[in-house]
């Protein structure tokens, strides 16, 4: 075994060990030091109330968005998912990270969506018929509705005060806010927002839902999700597993 | 220019569950059998191993392991008078690709269809007068019946190791199944699988409603189990990742891990995978296919495969199309109802009502693709429906599938969509809610059809299918009547929050995952006049031709179509060993 891979493996089994331990014991410093970064950051995370967790574990810096559009993006993360007795503001939950590789990635460059035309309008029972891949479809409907904020608030935005910011999130989504070239309810409804909850609830792998904290906050245990015996041991009571859920790269 | 290759005894195309059955009956007798399937082999690969295998982005919410949208999709719309629009990314059904097809991610429901089902439209006429059925709705007997089907539904259980509780051996009815159960011969092979809370529950108020509850007949094996061919099942996990998912523990009934292994192993059998069927070659002064084109997938050459016999075995849409697009067969007309290619395509017509209790522990996770608890006493003809306005009915179960938090939690009705309450609704109710669900039958309309579309195409360049569809009066009544079934027992529970019942109302909705269960296209029957293929799955115009799958049902059932299929595949299989010999019009 290449010595690559033995400090892989060891790496491994200590975070098991920190996954066993986390959230009902104190960390060791020895435990701790070999952990690496992001281990200590998951201990340390379990110990820490919600509200106070660490910035997100995955690198920094965004593959997609600009300065400008990674703006937009961390208010609207921020509104949507506020910091609170639950779980950790929307930037720190990985969420905006989260859309930002999605958008990069696969999803975002049109990956199994069907590009041919003609284009034509339709009834919204037919589904999304623009000629752009989402990420540019994010990012033209972004710059719209940054316009229509401008018009209403006179600021774009990332610069609204929550309340303000809450209120128009929810007249996008009724279709009360409108641009000439630019489906912004659709924009809204069935790109911005199924991206968001897959940003809490998909496995940290993908960037959000730092450190589990959704599945902590429900109560979805994750992996490895044998429960032949638990069917029955736990059928009708609470489930144990679900107080510290695990992911892939609990088993990675 | 496409290559010619030399000429096979039978050819299949598709690579998934009829096939499979089709092939072990052929090959069992040495006769060669070629199989092109245009998916790859994914049982080594990240779709079904853990951890990769328990991701509920990339193979659920991206649907992974289904068709590519930018390589072919389906235009749609809901009346002949519209102009259609493609599906650029479907979520309302989910055909298969690769080994195994859609069968590979099943959720594992094995129902055996109603003994009078096969005989729908004498059974509707007898019960109710002549008059009962409507002109629109052009419901025909199959041509076969339940007791021809039965010795070939008792095999596929045997290799499959349905795990159930027979609710009736040869006419008697048993405690704890389902009494509108077709008869059997014998109990399932394997005992029924644990039910979940929420199944329990359900049961209890069924009880208390006077019904007959009953665990559902299931492909997720309740324990270790070998097969007549020596294969092996592990016992379900329970992991709530099955249906769009391939199960890891060789613990579901599927065509890669119980039936191609076989084949594999067998001289006369050859697959092709990463070959993509073009189109079937057809002469039609001859009426016979001569083989079929493809597209290798891996090199990007052409070639032309001659065959003796070819059996189409894809997914429902796809059996239809590749008969349009080879011109075999008259298309259906909606305007004056002749040619038969297209028609009686049908969908289910599906609802839910949620309920909630905080001292409910429901643990959602627990669970496997098919831990069903179901009453049948509103399903398809089971209920009389004189005076009701409507005809067919619904099977209603608390089918608690999964808990994957992306797509299922469930929020009491009036929850915001975000924020501080959003997230405190779904930790306080993830674990404590689950939703009961109609599983409704779909009957033909004459308005509801598949054709070519004159616009779009695929990445080849062929024509898409266009789906022209929506819920007519029939499914509406029919959706209301069997939702108000599920309300009643949803209060009967101790619910403290019951949510609304909200019947399936027009229009279709492309963007909604609601059911792979589409039906129809290529429908068998005894007329030429109204089917596409005879009662033994032979194509009337092309007597080398056969197709087999869920296209050939006439109408679609309140019950799940893999069994039923798979029981046609079987007794196609062994005519098929007959025909090679002295073909012929069977």
């Amino acid at each position: 075994m290449a010595d690559g891979e033995a400090a892989k493996f060891a790496r491994r089994d200590v975070l098991k060990q920190i996954a066993t331990v986390a959230g009902t014991a104190r960390l060791s410093p020895a435990l701790a030091a070999t952990a690496g970064a992001s281990a200590v950051a998951t201990a340390a995370q379990a110990e820490a109330p919600a509200a106070a967790a660490p910035a997100a574990a995955v690198p920094a810096g965004y593959q997609s968005l600009s300065l400008d559009e990674a703006a937009f993006v961390e208010a609207l993360v921020n509104v949507m998912c506020p910091a609170d007795h639950l779980t950790p503001s929307g930037v720190d939950c990985g969420l905006a990270t989260y859309m930002d590789r999605q958008l990069a990635g696969g999803f975002g460059q049109g990956e199994r969506l069907y590009m041919h035309g003609p284009w034509k309008k339709g009834k919204p029972q037919f589904g999304y018929q623009l000629p752009l891949a989402p990420e540019q479809f994010f990012k033209i409907g972004l710059a719209a509705a940054n316009a229509a904020c401008r018009k209403r608030f006179n600021k774009n935005f990332d610069a609204l005060a929550p309340a303000d910011a809450d209120a128009f999130l929810t007249q996008l989504a009724s279709g009360k806010v409108t641009d000439p070239r630019v489906p912004l309810g659709a924009w809204f409804n069935e790109l911005v927002y199924p991206l968001f909850v897959q940003a809490c609830y998909a496995d940290p792998i993908y960037g959000g839902n730092h450190d589990k904290v959704f599945w902590r906050m429900i109560g979805y245990p994750g992996l490895p999700a044998t429960h032949q015996r638990d069917m029955v041991a736990f059928r009708g009571k609470p489930y144990p597993g679900a107080q510290d859920p695990k992911s892939i790269a609990d088993f990675s | 220019m496409a290559t010619k290759l030399n000429k096979r005894t039978v050819v299949i195309v598709g690579g998934g569950l009829t096939a499979a059955l089709i092939a072990r009956q052929l090959t069992a007798k040495g006769t060669d059998v070629l199989v092109i399937e245009r998916g790859a082999d994914r049982r080594n690969g990240a779709a079904a191993k853990i951890p990769s295998q328990r991701d509920e982005l990339r193979w659920d919410i991206r649907g992974g392991l289904g068709q590519d949208w930018s390589v072919e999709t389906y235009t749609a719309r809901h009346s002949p008078k519209e102009d259609s629009l493609p599906a650029r990314r479907l979520a309302a059904f989910l055909p298969g690709d690769g080994l195994g097809g859609a069968a590979s991610h099943w959720n594992g429901f094995a129902w055996r269809w109603s003994e009078y089902e096969p005989t729908l439209r004498t059974r509707l006429e007898t019960r109710y007068g002549k008059q009962a059925i409507p002109a629109d709705m052009p419901i025909q007997d199959w041509g076969v019946t339940y007791a021809e089907m039965e010795p070939y539904h008792h095999l596929f259980e045997k290799l499959y190791g349905i795990s159930g509780k027979a609710g009736n051996i040869k006419g008697e009815l048993q405690p704890g199944g389902n009494p509108f159960e077709a008869p059997r011969r014998d109990d399932y092979p394997q005992p029924p699988l644990e039910p979940t809370q929420a199944g329990l529950i359900f049961k209890a108020a069924c009880e208390k409603l006077g019904y007959k509850p009953f665990i559902a007949p299931s492909g997720n094996s309740s324990g270790a189990y070998t097969n007549p061919d020596g294969m092996r099942l592990g016992a379900c996990q329970y992991c709530g990742h099955c249906e769009k998912f391939i199960c890891e523990a060789q613990a579901k009934a599927t065509p890669e891990t119980l039936l191609y292994p076989v084949l594999f192993e067998r001289p006369s059998f050859e697959m092709r995978l990463r070959c993509h069927v073009l189109g079937i070659d057809y002469d039609k002064q001859a009426k016979r296919a001569v083989g079929v084109r493809y597209l290798d997938l891996v090199t990007g050459e052409e070639y032309e495969q001659p065959a003796d016999v070819v059996v189409l075995a894809a997914f429902t849409m796809t059996n239809t199309r590749l008969l349009l697009l080879a011109g075999i067969g008259a298309p259906y007309d909606p305007t004056t109802g002749a040619g038969a290619v297209g028609k009686n395509f049908c969908y289910q017509t599906n609802s839910a009502v949620n309920v909630f209790k905080k001292d409910w522990w429901i643990n959602p996770f627990l669970a496997s693709g098919s831990t069903g608890v179901t009453i049948d006493e509103f399903n398809n003809d089971n209920f009389d429906h004189g005076g009701l306005g409507f005809l067919g009915g619904a099977g209603i179960s608390a089918n608690l599938t999964n808990g994957r938090p992306i797509g299922n939690r469930r929020v009491p009705p009036g929850t915001p969509r975000w924020g501080t309450k959003w997230k405190e609704a779904s930790a306080d109710w993830y674990a404590h809610s689950f939703s009961m669900q109609a599983q409704g039958a779909g009957y033909p309309h004459r308005d509801n059809y598949l054709d070519l579309d004159p616009v779009y195409q695929d990445a080849y360049g062929l024509p898409l299918l266009r789906m022209t569809f929506d819920w007519r009066d029939n499914d509406m009544k029919m959706s209301e009547y069997c939702t108000a079934k599920i309300a009643e027992i949803a209060k009967a529970t101790d619910a403290a929050i019951v949510g609304p019942a909200a019947p399936r109302k027009a229009p279709f909705d492309t963007r909604v995952y609601q059911s792979t269960h589409v039906t129809g296209g290529t429908p068998m029957g005894t007329d030429p006049g109204n089917s596409v293929v005879s009662q033994h799955l032979q194509h009337w115009d092309a007597e080398n031709l056969f197709v087999v799958g869920a296209s050939v049902y006439p109408h679609n059932a309140g019950y799940n179509p893999t069994a039923l299929l798979a029981a046609l595949a079987l007794r196609l299989g062994d005519d098929l060993t007959g025909y090679v010999e002295r073909p012929r019009m069977l």
